[in-house]
């Protein structure tokens, strides 16, 4: 009686992926029509590539300081730096996505609380144009992807065997050589395992370039958005919405491959 | 030569004298050393800073009394607390939101509690496949699922409807649940359940009485992980909710989205303490079983 409830529940999970791409197939004209109306609107194709490359770039941010706070986590400190780098990593974690977003979006309006004390240390005399541009967007899905970076790479740094640095040391190398030749190769998979799972989840971001982007800087998902409920074309959204997916499950794909299933479930917490 | 007395290995402290320490080529990796720890050290303060910033900037602005959101307060007051329980306009979502989220969590148990039993006790094929399923949502792109989502949800009549929402909340709110309720069940010896067997329990007893008696801990965190991943929720509502259904989540979207109402400061400084209260004690739930 319960086996096929959980059943019948892990198929609800995959039967929307299903017949998205089904949809994506047989609706409107049906084949690779939808597809080829995405690729044919402008506006979709900017939206994809202004897509990818803010989620570089959120990825990119992610890793180098994820990485330095995941380190920092793994090695002994005092308890207060201790505490202070789990409450840095955890309160955005545990913080909705529209509380966290909106919390920029004070930060960065135009009479917010960056401009605003600006202005009063005389260090600009108008206030900066800095909601609603790509730099907004790219600091709020940081924001909110750092904490699982972080994560994501805590497991590979507390696996790091802390002694092989000293044998570094010891065998004649600096401090620098051996955390580029020792560390960095040993930690890498915990790298591209949060790359993945964080460029993964940022594709499909949708509130937040909605909320710090607005209509400067289109995603994938407000033009999916804007499909269903603007231009009432279901058919081309599913099919932007396959795409997306593939992007995901791609990457995804090639890191298991490259890194292996564990790296990316340990990255997961899982 | 710069001395840096703090993080200093000891490897360094007792390094050999394999060489004169005050080679050109020693001191040449020394400043690159001393650079390096530097710009480590830099940025974790600078993320540090990034990550509290904002949390800290929102709680202090919520403390203003000022007619438009402004920082630093210049006057400082409770108005805007004091707008949020007066004005009428939360209660309504954060009652739907926590009705939403409170069977949303006991959905995620109903589903999650069987397949962990299952999937870590259980001798069967394809166990990895069904695990893979139920954390899936956590990492295919939301929008998209959303989108199929939606389509499925026109089929079934179930956009705008409370038992669609709670559905959906369900299956992204799974994966957390199963991965908190996996992870405890691992450190749950079966050896415990075998013992109770060989002293007469049945097998169900055995599971009840041992196992699920020393899980129940971790099956309150993950109600309370169920219930925030849904109470926070935000993407399946604005696509599936219809206009409707406005959840807590929601109704600060639309209202940043079309204006800026001070009162949010106020609204997104209790939720901050509420779910970390919440997840403060889900944690803490989680480290009793040991």
């Amino acid at each position: 009686m319960v086996i096929p409830l959980v059943v019948v529940a892990l198929l609800f999970i995959v039967y929307p992926l299903v017949k998205l791409t089904a949809d994506a197939f047989t609706q409107g004209d049906g084949g690779f029509s939808n597809f080829a109306a995405v690729f044919a609107s402008r506006a979709i194709v900017n939206s994809m590539l202004n897509t990818m490359m803010m989620s570089l770039i959120v990825t990119v941010l992610c890793l180098v300081m994820g990485g330095s706070l995941a380190w920092a986590l793994a090695r002994p400190q005092r308890p207060w730096v201790k505490a202070l780098l789990w409450a840095a990593v955890l309160l955005p974690f545990w913080m909705g996505v529209v509380v966290k977003t909106y919390a920029w979006a004070v930060l960065l309006a135009k009479n917010g609380a960056i401009n605003s004390t600006l202005l009063q240390l005389g260090v600009i005399e108008e206030p900066l144009s800095l909601l609603y541009t790509p730099f907004a967007v790219i600091l709020g899905m940081t924001y909110t992807m750092l904490p699982y970076a972080v994560l994501a790479m805590y497991p590979t740094m507390v696996g790091f065997n802390r002694e092989l640095l000293n044998s570094a040391r010891i065998l004649g190398s600096s401090h620098t050589q051996a955390m580029v030749k020792v560390w960095f190769p040993l930690v890498l998979p915990g790298f591209i395992a949060a790359a993945a799972i964080v460029f993964a989840i940022s594709i499909g971001f949708y509130i937040t370039p909605v909320l710090l982007g607005g209509a400067q800087v289109p995603f994938m998902a407000t033009v999916i958005g804007d499909d269903i409920f603007a231009y009432f074309n279901y058919p081309r959204a599913a099919a932007s919405s396959v795409i997306l997916l593939l992007l995901a499950l791609t990457v995804l794909l090639v890191t298991l491959r490259g890194v292996g299933a564990k790296a990316i479930k340990g990255g997961l917490g899982a | 030569m710069t001395t840096t007395t703090t993080d200093r290995t000891p490897a360094l402290a007792t390094r050999p004298a394999s060489g004169p320490a005050t080679s050109p080529k020693h001191r040449g990796a020394r400043t690159l050393d001393g650079g390096t720890r530097w710009l480590g050290r830099v940025l974790v303060a600078i993320s540090i800073a990034f990550l509290l910033v904002p949390a800290i900037a929102i709680a202090i602005m919520s403390f203003a009394n000022d007619a438009r959101v402004s920082f630093p307060p210049r006057e400082w007051g409770f108005d805007r607390y004091i707008a949020v329980f007066t004005s009428g306009k939360w209660g309504g979502p954060t009652l739907l939101s926590i009705e939403v989220a409170i069977w949303t969590a006991i959905g995620c148990l109903l589903i999650a509690l069987p397949l962990v039993l299952a999937l870590k006790r259980g001798r069967f094929p394809a166990r990895g496949v069904l695990e893979g399923v139920a954390v899936a949502p956590l990492i295919i792109p939301i929008s998209a699922y959303a989108v199929g989502m939606y389509a499925v949800f026109a089929q079934l009549d179930l956009l705008g409807e409370k038992p669609g929402i709670v559905l959906a909340h369900i299956v992204h709110g799974l994966p957390l649940v199963v991965i908190v309720l996996s992870t405890s069940l691992e450190q749950i010896k079966p050896d415990l359940e075998l013992a109770a067997m060989t002293m007469g329990a049945s097998r169900l007893r055995a599971w009840t009485g041992v196992t699920l008696r020393l899980l129940t801990p971790s099956i309150a965190a993950a109600f309370l992980f169920g219930f925030i991943s849904s109470f926070d929720e935000a993407v399946f509502i604005t696509f599936l909710g219809g206009p409707g259904l406005v959840t807590l989540p929601k109704y600060i979207f639309d209202s940043v989205q079309y204006s800026v109402d001070p009162a949010i400061t106020a609204m997104a400084t209790l939720l901050m303490l509420a779910t970390t209260a919440l997840m403060l004690l889900g944690t803490a739930l989680r480290k009793e079983p040991k």
